[in-house]
């Protein structure tokens, strides 16, 4: 079982130095924060809000590569949450054939956005993730070390 | 050079010597150099992106694909071969790049546009060279800047 998630927003972790994805699905029950880094979120960032930058950034070079070869980006999944670590892959067809391919959330996600991909969560990922301590720790957040949400 | 991919004669081989510290500015600098050392080109990248190629100089591997080893594992499915890449062009101090990639059971070649640091760290991880155009060469703020490098190094030593 997979769940379809959405990027709802960015959110800056002082406390860490990091930022925080958050993914949402569709009726708001399920949300998947997963922490990432300064470069990782402005890959993200800037896919959010279709900002294009002068010069090709990583993950735009990732799909004019996948482009000039008409490799399509199926969709991508946050498969395990192992350690406080998550893990993803990417579907991709190329020439008649499907291909999977291990990747990091941050990276499958800020392709997905680019390319227009849907992002999904398996159950187990969802599952895993207990909310309750994530819940305490947004009540603990200032209303000033919230960065851009897109709703 | 009896390929038809081979570069033009007015391109200079570089290799990655080292990835310096800007500390100043939390920027990276990576220091290519031609074969005998008589040419240098130094390129101001961001942390990111100088870690990124630093780890592929220094054969780490990560327990998780980074963007560069994605892109990587791209090539590898499609069958398609990173042969070179270029720095082609400078403008203001912006230096800009071209990955030059083939499909083998496709036949086609094709040219990417990428920022020098995504070149770099994408031929360090496809073990292909990487080209300065003589053009670029030319036309780099030259003057002091040997200078300027070796006391850079000499400060990152003692450091």
């Amino acid at each position: 079982m997979i769940t379809q998630m959405r990027v709802k927003g960015l959110i800056f972790d002082p406390y860490n130095n990091a930022y925080i994805v958050v993914l949402r699905d569709e009726d708001n029950s399920d949300m998947l924060p997963i922490w990432v880094g300064k470069s990782e979120a402005s890959a993200i960032g800037l896919a959010l809000e279709s900002v294009t930058a002068p010069r090709p950034m990583t993950h735009d070079l990732m799909k004019s590569f996948l482009d000039v070869f008409d490799a399509k980006i199926i969709s991508v999944v946050i498969t395990d949450l192992n350690d406080n670590t998550y893990y993803a892959k990417i579907h991709l067809t190329y020439e008649d054939s499907e291909y999977t391919i291990d990747s990091r959330p941050s990276d499958a996600i800020a392709l997905a956005l680019r390319s227009s991909a849907p992002i999904f969560a398996s159950e187990s990922v969802i599952k895993k993730q207990s909310s309750e301590e994530l819940e305490q720790w947004l009540e603990n957040l200032k209303p000033e070390d919230f960065g851009k949400l897109d709703s | 050079m009896t390929s038809s991919h081979a570069p033009a004669a007015d391109l200079v081989e570089l290799k990655v010597k080292q990835v310096l510290e800007d500390s100043n500015t939390d920027t990276r600098i990576v220091v290519l150099k031609n074969d005998d050392g008589s040419e240098t080109l130094p390129i101001w990248v961001g942390a990111a992106e100088g870690n990124a190629i630093r780890l592929a100089m220094e054969h780490v591997v990560t327990p998780r694909p980074m963007s560069h080893d994605l892109i990587r594992s791209f090539a590898e499915h499609l069958d398609v071969k990173i042969q070179r890449v270029v720095v082609t062009d400078v403008k203001s101090s912006t230096y800009y790049a071209a990955i030059h990639v083939a499909s083998t059971s496709k036949g086609v070649d094709r040219t990417l546009d990428a920022r020098p640091s995504d070149a770099i760290a994408l031929a360090l991880r496809s073990h292909c060279p990487i080209y300065v155009t003589r053009d670029v060469l030319n036309r780099r703020t030259a003057s002091n800047l040997d200078a300027w490098v070796t006391k850079l190094e000499t400060k990152n030593i003692e450091t």
